[in-house]
């Protein structure tokens, strides 16, 4: 318990400010962002008790808005993030009792469930975060476009962190 | 009892997902940008910490054009300086017995440099974070240029760090005016494409040719007037009936912000008041009444 809180921990210091100063900025023709922090979030374990994931979702999505004075629009997408992590990683795996205590990855679920589910929550949040953003503005077209790009972006980067850390994870 | 306690914790999940929506929507929908605490934006400790040090790195990263930028400029202000100059001596030889010096009295604009430390151009509403705060004789409501035109206006201050709303965030309207024909008009960003504004509220005799100036009016106490804003793409599509809108290319480019320079209108207090003034007089009840 305590070393899951430790990786919890130094995950958020890490993926957070990371979001905020790397990642914001690797914007593709100012249409796709790279969300990476929701790794904290997609890599809970699937036995974790939603209040504390729903907790920490929200700390995340409140601590990337200060950064980037979005104003609440990370903390809500983020919250309801964490909320839905358990039903959607239900939708793709059925029994849980092998992953107790571990979290969510290529590995522990098999690399076409991990990618169904990892497609659906970054989907799921840029779906939710631009919406939002888009109360002010309302271009169909241009909301469609930013959601899917973000996704792929988004997809293809966290993937490849999941895959890093694996590797990390065998040698340790 | 036992029921309701028995109900919390039954329900706990929900009462906890509902607390956290509740703060975000709060969050969300009080969007006044000028009544958030410091702490809540990227110009608090702990965000303004983070971004100082990855700014010590990405600081380097655009030097080649700013410079090219800067000698630009610094020529043009020369030429500036020796028009200026030569205009000078000729006022003073036409009134060489008037003993009052042309430039005297107070100055009316202060400029305070500062260094961009953090920047957003892909959001709806966007902000940047200077590493200039209160102590460094920062306060709300001060304009914000850079070397190629107008950048934003500080919202939120902390003690060494500044939020700016940045032109391209609609809760900032500027007053513009265009520098061949004087015809003024409101800038203001329209989401899309962060090289791009909009002019709008012009009158619809408004004459003008792609590629005008846009400058600065000066009506506001915030900015002097003649800074240059932008360039004129064309008409905007969407026109109505008593008015009209121009597209604007920005001058500034909001994508490589270093250095800026925060605008200080040593008159701003006798202007304020002054309108204060108006306001109040609008408010009484007319003649007779």
């Amino acid at each position: 318990m305590a070393k899951l809180a430790l990786k919890i921990f130094f995950a958020f210091i890490l993926l957070v400010p990371a979001q905020a100063v790397i990642f914001n900025h690797l914007a593709l023709f100012n249409v796709a962002v790279p969300i990476v922090f929701i790794y904290l979030i997609i890599m809970l374990p699937v036995t974790l008790g939603t209040n504390i994931s729903t907790t920490i979702g929200f700390l995340a999505g409140i601590t990337l808005d200060i950064f980037c004075d979005t104003a609440g629009v990370n903390a809500l997408a983020a919250t309801v993030l964490a909320f839905a992590r358990k039903p959607v990683f239900h939708l793709y795996v059925s029994i849980d009792d092998d992953l107790a205590g571990r979290s969510p990855s290529a590995r522990s679920m098999g690399h076409a469930s991990f990618m169904k589910y990892l497609v659906t929550m970054v989907l799921a949040y840029c779906a939710m975060v631009f919406t939002v953003e888009a109360f002010q503005f309302f271009n169909f077209r241009l909301l469609v476009l930013r959601i899917l790009a973000s996704t792929v972006y988004s997809f293809i980067l966290l993937y490849a962190l999941d895959c890093a850390t694996a590797r990390n994870r065998d040698t340790a | 009892m036992n029921e309701l306690f028995g109900f919390i914790v039954r329900h706990s999940k929900w009462l906890v997902f509902a607390f956290f929506v509740t703060i975000s929507c709060t969050l969300l929908f009080n969007d006044d940008p000028y009544r958030r605490h410091v702490f809540m934006t990227s110009a608090g400790r702990m965000a303004a910490t983070v971004y100082k040090g990855a700014n010590n790195v990405t600081s380097y990263f655009d030097l080649r054009e700013i410079n090219g930028d800067l000698n630009r400029r610094n020529a043009e202000l020369q030429a500036e300086i020796v028009r200026m100059q030569e205009t000078i001596d000729r006022l003073r030889e036409q009134n060489f017995t008037d003993t009052l010096a042309i430039d005297s009295g107070v100055r009316h604009f202060d400029f305070i440099v500062a260094h961009v430390i953090n920047n957003s151009i892909s959001h709806p509403f966007n902000y940047l974070t200077i590493n200039k705060g209160s102590s460094d004789g920062i306060k709300p409501e001060l304009g914000v240029i850079d070397r190629n035109g107008v950048v934003g206006i500080v919202s939120t201050t902390g003690a060494h760090s500044a939020r700016v709303i940045s032109l391209l965030n609609p809760h900032f309207r500027l007053s513009c005016k265009i520098k061949r024909s004087d015809y003024f008009g409101s800038l203001v960003w329209d989401g899309a494409n962060p090289s791009e504004a909009l002019l709008e509220e012009l009158p619809r005799h408004t004459v003008f040719e792609p590629g005008d100036t846009i400058v600065t009016s000066g009506y506001s106490a915030v900015f002097p007037s003649g800074l240059p804003v932008g360039v004129i793409i064309g008409a905007d599509t969407d026109r109505n009936q008593n008015f009209f809108t121009l597209r604007v290319r920005l001058l500034a480019d909001f994508t490589t912000l270093g250095n800026v320079q925060v605008v200080i209108n040593n008159q701003a207090e006798e202007i304020r008041a002054l309108s204060a003034g108006e306001e109040n007089d609008s408010k009484k009840k007319p003649f007779g009444n």
